[in-house]
């Protein structure tokens, strides 16, 4: 299939105007790494267009790949119901990492709750990055209540999380400012870790 | 035909290294250069406002070169009067709140903005003009190659290259704090009275040097690609009676400190916390030492911090030597 027959194709998934061939044939060669650049300038140009929010590397087809990629395989079993088992698990894990990509997707603004939203109330939660993307999913992003102590964004020694924490950012904050060249901005925020809210 | 994928192999293999470069503008590299060097030859003085999640405070900064020396103030304008002045590139004194029991650190080889370094870990690109505090502007964009920093938006001023809005975004295109000049003058200079540090501003101690022998007894086993030890201290606090082992380590842009307490066995709670562009990550360890607080801070995403965390590794004294 030729570059252009496939870039006609893509251009029509986005306008929302694509026949079923089409979209098979998008979806068929969206793994092409090539194919997935094209369709993120695509994308830029029709943010500049439409002079939307530009999210940039937002890539919820690779998140959902690696997903897939982490998922242990279940070894080859001849019943069926095991594998139905297996397949169920990367249908789980996909829709996991779809619906992360989408529900941060969906926060655009810099609301404070929601930047604030690793509460310490999840202390117990201790998923490294390493395990892939769908550990987005276990971010608690609960917006409604914007109580906990960085609720407000300034650090007060407030209980439930350690003592030590705010010597610590402040320390970080000081030692950035007075290191190197550029003061303005490591400097702005240090000082704003005791500003209070307006 | 079957030599094919194996000689676009060969090929892409050699390719990589120009490939690496090849993804940054030569103009915004020149740009970041200039940048660099208006910090260093250009005498300003201006207003600014910072802005982030929970925050939003202005401040007046003086900027004077005179025979290749740099001083500087800052000022905060709204809340406490913050202040911080640097005379030849050393911090002479700060102020209100910044001033918490920790001393400077002894000022190393002063970090210059790097645009060959940074390449490795950002894309460097013009993203168009704009205008900020009435001047003419260049955009800059900095965007992560991996997931382990932020992406960078800087407005650099046409004529002089100085920064006049910096806005630095997560992975998701959230704005996660912003700097922006709202004034900016650089015909008059800053005279000696501007200049001139408030009587709040506390004189600061240059400790010294601490040995590396105190310093060493941690590594972190993981860091993401690029990031560098540019300092390290042990710091004794008074009022828990421990010492505070502290790592700081930077790719040239974005620095992250590492945090080292023994704790006992109650004391000392998991944390994680995101502050703006600052995220928070603590962490009990054991260790053959006994148990330990890790904490990790930094302009970087919580899932690195998380990751820096878990890789810290007392060293033993043999594998000291």
């Amino acid at each position: 299939m030729s570059r252009e027959a496939l870039q006609e194709s893509l251009s029509a998934v986005m306008d929302n105007e694509a026949d079923e061939l089409e979209l098979r044939r998008v979806l068929s060669a969206v793994d092409d790494a090539e194919t997935r650049a094209t369709w993120s300038r695509y994308q830029v140009a029709r943010a500049a267009m439409h002079k939307e929010l530009l999210l940039p590397n937002l890539d919820i087809a690779s998140a959902v790949s690696a997903a897939l990629a982490d998922e242990a395989v279940p070894a080859k079993v001849k019943k069926g119901p095991l594998r139905s088992i297996g397949r169920l698990a990367v249908a789980a894990s996909v829709t996991i990492a779809v619906l992360a990509g989408v529900r941060m997707y969906n926060q655009d603004e810099i609301t404070g709750a929601e930047l604030a939203s690793q509460q310490p109330a999840q202390q117990g939660l201790s998923v490294p990055q390493t395990q892939g993307p769908a550990v987005l999913a276990g971010y608690s992003e609960s917006s409604e209540q914007p109580t906990g102590p960085m609720a407000n964004g300034v650090l007060q020694n407030q209980a439930g999380w350690d003592q030590r924490l705010p010597g610590y950012l402040r320390q970080h904050a000081q030692e950035s400012a007075l290191k190197g060249n550029e003061t303005a901005l490591p400097y702005a925020r240090a000082a704003s870790l005791d500003n209070p809210v307006k | 035909m079957r030599a094919l994928p194996l000689l676009s192999l060969l090929i892409g293999s050699c390719m990589t290294v120009p490939a690496l470069a090849a993804n940054s503008s030569p103009e915004a590299s020149e740009w970041l250069n200039k940048l660099a060097q208006a910090e260093q030859k250009q005498s300003y003085q201006g207003s600014f406002i910072y802005e982030r999640n929970g925050s939003f405070s202005s401040h007046d900064i003086w900027h004077k070169v005179q025979d290749g020396k740099v001083s500087e103030r800052l000022l905060q304008l709204d809340g406490a009067a913050q202040e911080i002045v640097r005379v030849d590139g050393k911090v002479a004194c700060v102020s209100g709140a910044l001033v918490s029991g920790v001393k400077t650190p002894p000022d190393a080889a002063p970090r210059v903005l790097d645009p060959l370094k940074l390449m490795g870990w950002y894309d460097l690109s013009l993203a168009g003009k704009s205008r900020v505090a009435g001047r003419d502007a260049v955009i800059v964009t900095l965007t992560p190659r991996d997931q382990h920093r932020y992406a960078f938006e800087l407005h650099l001023d046409r004529r002089t290259g100085l920064p006049l809005r910096s806005l630095m975004l997560n992975d998701k295109g959230q704005l996660l704090e912003r700097f922006q000049m709202t004034r900016l003058d650089t015909d008059d200079l800053p005279t000696d009275e501007d200049l001139r540090a408030s009587a709040a501003c506390k004189p600061v101690e240059h400790r010294a040097t601490t040995t590396q022998e105190a310093v060493s007894g941690w590594r972190s086993d993981w860091l993401p690609p690029g990031f560098e030890l540019v300092n390290s201290s042990v710091r004794r606090d008074a009022a828990r009676n421990s010492s505070v082992t502290s790592l700081m380590y930077d790719d040239g842009l974005a620095r992250v400190s590492v945090f080292v307490e023994p704790v006992n066995d109650n004391s000392g709670i998991d944390t994680r916390v995101q502050l703006g562009p600052t995220v928070a990550v603590s962490r009990r360890l054991n260790t053959p030492k006994g148990k330990v607080l890790v904490t990790v801070v930094g302009e970087i995403p919580l899932g690195t911090a998380e990751r820096i965390a878990l890789s810290m590794r007392a060293q033993d004294a043999q594998a000291r030597q």
